[in-house]
């Protein structure tokens, strides 16, 4: 019999061993409360993370309150048409600003005492700070009292944070994967209403990006692929530090009765006829390409064990035929739904006390294993930093 | 005056920021007390701005005229 301790332990150089070799991540990272707060810190405020997509905003002047990991953040179009990321806080007294998703008319104005500001986040009035009817003081200064922008990026219509502001720019932080889907980087037209649905999950957040960047669950999980989308017709994606996921050489466009398609993206090289990528963009979106639409999925984690999937789906022209889109999208949630007793079934699993992580198939797991590698490093770098500066 | 403060209550009890922005203007031009006044076009003002109102300009500038508003 084992010590128990040693199955307790946060051994995350074992992780990092080569994918044949390296056990997966502890149940601590699953299970722990305080593990759920780090991994916060490290894996997602430190990193250019998922929040939303900019069709979540589609016109001037929409707003969105979004809690993410607990901080609440705010969602704007402003009147220039610029997507941006605030937190929901008013500079005076801390207020929520933005309680339900609305149209902003003119200004934000906190509910508590009306301060107001500009959808860019200028403070714009400060209404009796002065005292009764007087609108202004030397002290409180507007210009410095704006609403506290959060770095934002929108690539592939997904906005990513750094709330911490300290990862490098986002096209340094994501250049290999741009670079992959460089051929994609062209407009995307979210498909609206009938184009987006949202899953909410009992498993932890990494469970769910483990499980979309391997293939080897297919045949098991997904028959229904099996007939034309084959276990050896896949590739695994490895960028060790960057990203995974899995590739498909097989890819069969959705036809209507008449046999049309959706458009095709423009000037795709002729290997993405039959093919299409699916892809974890660390930390928490899941994306997929193919050569008439595309999709992201972007993660937002609620708890160890609760997890919000949105799922959004893209098309390379706005007026596609709503039927398609959404047979399509239903498509699409079969699939994903398929996953959830599988994602949720492993997250009750790490709550077996001597579960050592897992072994990986050195063949079939590489890009789950790349994930594991990634938190594990992530995570170290981050405790180094804060025994450092101790 | 009683009438318009039974307005005014009642545009905040439905929430009806448009008619206050209207209502609290009408309350600032019915005062001689300038202090008063620039009290309720305060409140004019910033329902004007939350809903962007047209007479959000109007407002901003008789307050920038009694030194009340950058």
């Amino acid at each position: 019999m084992k010590d128990l301790r040693m199955y307790q332990s946060d051994d995350l150089d074992a992780v990092r061993r080569p994918v044949s070799l390296a056990n997966g991540l502890p149940n601590a990272h699953y299970v722990d409360p305080n593990m759920f707060l780090e991994e916060r810190d490290a894996l997602l405020f430190s990193q250019w993370a998922g929040l939303a997509v900019a069709a979540d905003v589609p016109e001037a002047g929409d707003a969105v309150p979004i809690d993410f990991l607990g901080m609440p953040l705010l969602l704007v179009r402003d009147r220039e048409n610029q997507v941006r990321v605030f937190q929901n806080t008013c500079r005076h007294r801390g207020m929520i600003l933005v309680e339900e998703p609305r149209k902003i008319e003119g200004a934000i104005r906190c509910p508590y005492h009306s301060w107001c500001y500009a959808t860019d986040g200028r403070l714009v009035s400060t209404p009796h700070v002065g005292g009764p009817g007087q609108n202004t003081h030397p002290d409180v200064k507007r210009s410095e009292l704006g609403l506290t922008e959060i770095r934002s990026h929108i690539w592939r219509d997904v906005i990513w944070v750094n709330i911490h502001g300290n990862a490098p720019e986002f096209e340094v932080a994501m250049a290999d994967v741009i670079e992959r889907w460089a051929e994609f980087d062209k407009p995307l037209y979210h498909g609206g209403a009938d184009s987006k649905f949202q899953l909410k999950v009992k498993t932890n957040w990494k469970l769910a990006v483990e499980n979309y960047c391997e293939s080897y669950h297919l045949p098991w999980v997904h028959p229904g692929l099996n007939s034309y989308s084959r276990l050896e017709d896949h590739y695994n994606i490895e960028s060790y530090g960057n990203y995974s996921g899995q590739g498909s050489l097989v890819y069969r466009q959705l036809k209507d009765a008449n046999g049309t398609t959706f458009p095709d993206f423009p000037e795709l090289d002729s290997k993405w006829d039959t093919s299409a990528e699916y892809i974890a963009a660390y930390p928490n979106v899941l994306l997929g390409v193919h050569r008439d639409h595309a999709f992201a999925i972007v993660l937002v984690p609620q708890s160890t064990d609760e997890t919000i999937e949105n799922i959004h789906l893209y098309y390379a022209q706005p007026d596609t035929d709503p039927q398609m889109r959404a047979e399509n999208t239903h498509l699409w949630k079969t699939v994903f739904e398929e996953d959830i007793f599988v994602v949720e079934g492993m997250q009750r699993g790490r709550h077996a006390v001597t579960f050592d992580g897992g072994r990986f198939s050195p063949a079939m797991d590489g890009p789950t294993h790349c994930f594991h590698d990634w938190v594990a490093s992530q995570v170290q770098t981050h405790r180094a930093a804060k025994q450092a500066a101790e | 005056m009683s009438t318009l403060n039974d307005a005014i209550l009642e545009a905040h009890d439905q929430r009806d920021f448009v008619a206050l922005v209207t209502l609290y203007q009408r309350a600032s031009m019915e005062t001689d007390d300038i202090d008063e006044a620039c009290f309720f076009a305060t409140q004019a003002y910033i329902f004007a701005l939350d809903t962007g109102h047209p007479n959000l300009n109007e407002l901003h500038q008789f307050l920038c005229a009694h030194n009340r508003e950058e």
